[in-house]
């Protein structure tokens, strides 16, 4: 009775630990049940590339990750899958389009001199920049790439509100009502950069001319600087192009899909050669993270391997709401029915099956919000499965017990040896079930994936709900006299003679 | 449980009649599977969605009760007049070519085009939107699917399919023999080409489509298909070893018998959430269901009346 007793608490405890689990992490939906977009975006190889590895497809990732930061969408995810493609997920009412045309353009890196005459304009307008980075910036929480023991950053140049709004009416922009201090500053930096960018003359040098960017700590102070390689042909339009803003107050720009990221000015000394050698490097004082982000956006810029939207799927979610509200409803009173259905044929231990039966479902929700698994319409279609085969094996377990009891035995020797010899069929099936789960998880692309991870956590539960928490349960109920009635497992019609009658059965 | 029991139903009496039964169901399914292959607007073995054949499938929704009626005809006509934005130095694609599907008294618009790109399918809806709106935006969904993509799916699961089938059938092997290994794959052939002409049949006859769920829905078959005779499968070896003087036919009679009201119990009680999912659930999930219902059934047919009695024809031998 202790072992029972045993196992009987860790159900109870297993029971509390999921019931916790879920009320905390909740469960993940697939976006064809809750609605939203996916993207599949496919790297293509170009140039000298012919096959794209996992170190460029991060590269990739990385750079549209930014993009789509910027592009300000919620709880969007970006996940490399196979080795040449990314999976773009945007849960909810946002408009797919956009991302894709983000998305689908590549990043062009381009090399701009300033435009002569508009220094006044270009110096006011990179104030204005500066300050609303400076204050956006302190804003954001620090990054775990800064050095701790480093200097704190000064403190940024202040902007109070009404140096705000005045410079947003300068620059003519108008704020939508109930707007926050950070969309306001952004509305400036998207203006301010509009114009910065009008102010510069045609790109020169563009991405294809960088061989490399790289980042290092500066030589003096305690800032970082973005180093870059050029080509032969881009150092030396790199050259003449440095050589015609030297010793000006024209700044060279430096823009990436049409954001000006870095503006510099290049000293008095190389007025005579421009900066030769095909090697250049962007001084700004930047913290560890913003060189990263340069470095990493510049790699982009330098390493343009085009992406191609394959795919793009939208559920509305209304659609998707309506979807999993009408199938969960149907879902429910379709079990609902089987557990009648349990109680009904098999009595006694056809509630204990029903009680089984639901912490079996309890235990599953609660592994996919600890995996945690994303459920989509595969993934309910392997936990629908997998319930079948827990149904299975608590039906071959019962059925093999009313065979022992109509074969004259008593109750609990009936119990034990119907457990038993339910055994082998019961482990073939979830064994085979286990294998394919396995060659589809492994072969098998997202959909198919999806299924196979929802049906190998089902099949594994489903031995440990039928083998423990059923045969726990009716063991327990079995010390109770009451309960040891041959008749609470079948009709007494189908008990041999000699036993019909015979009430409470001796215990083995 | 030395005596020797007398089965109330001896599978193998009826044999013949099984056979017949499964060798129509086949001979059925081939024959839709055929019909759709030389159906010229097909040309394969099932009708291909969306998921397979690659392009873009849009729906709107109309934000309006009652809806003036639409025809396809008036839909396609606007179509045929609407020229898309296209990028520099490229043709946009034809639009003459789509399939347009009036559903739910005239509510959504359910368009198949060729693949569009995001700004010509956002074009599209704000002239579907002009003719036939006000649209209701959480109703929009617009999927584009490259062509690639389908054929890798395909490709991907038949890969896993071979696989797992190969694993299992080792694994038959072992623990039962080989003959048993060869009749749970015929068994497991057997009811996915019958789901399968059926749904050749539905393509024929009713334009359903088959999906990447399709493809889940047979993987999902395949599994409760060698679960559900692995079952009997348990029986019969238990009475080649109870029961070793009395003929292989009567082996397994006895173990049919035995786990005959288990096989159908265990079919009912997962058809149920099936069946109520048929009815009441969601569009999305319906042909599915259907896929999942006719397969488990089936499934439940061929473990019982098609993997034993084959069993001792093929032993003798």
């Amino acid at each position: 009775m202790g072992r029972q007793q045993g196992w009987f608490a860790l159900i109870l405890a297993l029971t509390i630990a999921s019931g916790a689990l879920l009320a905390n992490y909740g469960l993940q939906l697939g976006l064809d049940l809750r609605g939203g977009s996916q993207l599949t975006l496919q790297v293509m190889p170009a140039g000298a590339i012919t096959r794209v590895d996992t170190e460029q497809l991060e590269a990739v990732k990385d750079v549209l990750e930014r993009r789509i930061n910027g592009l300000g969408v919620a709880e969007s995810t970006l996940q490399a899958v196979g080795s040449d493609q990314l999976v773009l997920q945007l849960p909810g009412e946002q408009d797919p389009s956009q991302a894709a045309r983000v998305l689908g353009s590549t990043a062009l890196l381009e090399f701009r001199a300033q435009k002569p005459g508009t220094e006044q304009e270009m110096q006011g307008l990179l104030g204005l920049k500066r300050q609303a980075e400076s204050v956006l910036r302190s804003k954001r929480p620090p990054s775990a790439l800064d050095d701790p023991t480093a200097t704190p950053p000064p403190p940024p140049s202040s902007l109070s509100p009404e140096d705000l709004a005045k410079a947003l009416t300068s620059l003519g922009i108008k704020v939508p009502a109930g707007a926050s201090e950070v969309d306001q500053l952004e509305l400036l930096l998207r203006e301010t950069n509009r114009r910065i960018l009008a102010l510069y003359g045609p790109p020169l040098i563009t991405g294809k001319d960088l061989t490399s960017a790289g980042r290092q700590q500066q030589a003096t102070g305690s800032g970082w600087e973005v180093t870059l390689g050029f080509n032969r042909e881009g150092g030396e339009k790199f050259a003449a192009l440095t050589q015609s803003i030297a010793g000006t107050n024209r700044v060279l720009g430096i823009v990436l899909d049409g954001r000006s990221i870095s503006e510099a000015s290049v000293g008095e000394q190389f007025k005579v050669a421009g900066i030769t050698g095909g090697s250049a490097s962007i001084t700004g004082n930047f913290s560890a993270e913003e060189a990263r982000d340069l470095e990493v956006q510049l790699r982009g810029g330098s390493l343009p391997l085009p992406v191609k939207i394959v795919e793009v799927r939208t559920v509305g979610p209304s659609l998707g709401a309506e979807n999993i509200r009408s199938s969960l409803v149907a879902g429910l009173s379709g079990l609902a029915l089987v557990a009648v259905f349990m109680a009904v044929v098999y009595r006694l231990p056809g509630m204990v099956a029903v009680v089984a039966l639901s912490l079996y479902a309890l235990f599953n929700l609660a592994i996919y919000a600890l995996i945690p698994v994303t459920l989509t319409l595969p993934g309910i279609a392997g936990f629908i499965l997998s319930m079948g085969m827990a149904v299975d094996a608590n039906v071959l377990i019962f059925e093999r017990i009313k065979e022992e009891l109509r074969a004259g035995n008593t109750l609990i020797r009936s119990i034990d040896t119907g457990f038993s010899l339910a055994l082998s069929s019961i482990i073939d099936g979830h064994v085979t079930g286990l294998i394919s789960c396995a060659a589809l998880f492994f072969l098998g692309t997202g959909l198919v994936k999806g299924f196979a991870v929802t049906l190998a956590i089902g099949l594994l539960l489903s031995l440990f709900t039928a083998l423990t928490c059923t045969r726990t349960l009716l063991r327990l109920l079995m010390s109770y006299p009451t309960l040891r009635r041959p008749t609470y497992f079948l009709p007494a019609r189908q008990l041999p003679p000699l036993r019909a009658g015979a009430a409470p059965a001796g215990a083995a | 449980m030395t005596s020797v029991p007398s089965p109330r139903f001896r599978i193998n009496r009826h044999r013949r009649l099984a056979w017949l039964g499964s060798g129509l169901a086949c001979g059925l399914s081939l024959l839709g599977l055929a019909l759709c292959w030389l159906n010229p607007a097909i040309h394969a073995p099932l009708r291909p969605g969306l998921d397979f054949t690659g392009g873009t499938q849009v729906q709107v929704e109309r934000d309006c009760a009652p809806c003036k009626p639409v025809t396809p005809v008036e839909v396609r006509e606007g179509l045929s007049r609407l020229t898309l934005p296209s990028p520099e130095g490229e043709r946009p694609p034809s639009l003459g070519s789509a399939s347009v599907q009036v559903l739910d008294g005239g509510r959504s618009l359910l368009l198949r085009l060729p693949a569009l790109d995001a700004d010509q399918s956002t074009a599209l809806i704000d002239d579907l939107g002009k003719r036939f709106g006000p649209l209701r935006s959480s109703g929009t969904s617009v999927n584009t699917i490259g062509p690639t993509l389908g054929s890798r799916l395909l490709r991907g699961s038949l890969i896993s399919l071979l696989v797992s089938f190969v694993a299992i059938s080792v694994y038959i092997s072992f623990s039962y023999s080989g003959i048993f290994a060869v009749l749970a794959l015929l068994c497991l052939a057997h009811d996915v080409l019958i789901t399968c002409g059926l749904f050749a049949w539905l393509g024929l006859l009713q334009g359903i489509e088959v999906d990447s769920l399709f493809a889940v829905s047979l993987i999902t078959i395949a599994g409760y298909s060698v679960n559900d005779t692995v079952v009997v499968y348990d029986r019969i070896r238990e009475q080649r070893r109870n029961l070793a003087d009395l003929p292989l036919v009567d082996q397994v009679d006895v173990a049919v018998d035995a786990t005959l009201t288990r096989s159908l119990y265990t079919s009912f009680t997962t058809l149920l959430p099936l069946v109520a999912l048929i009815f009441f659930g969601g569009s999305t999930l319906f042909w599915f269901a259907v896929a999942l219902t006719v397969g488990i059934a089936v499934g439940s047919w061929s473990s019982i009346g098609l993997a034993p009695t084959l069993l001792p024809v093929f032993s003798k031998r």
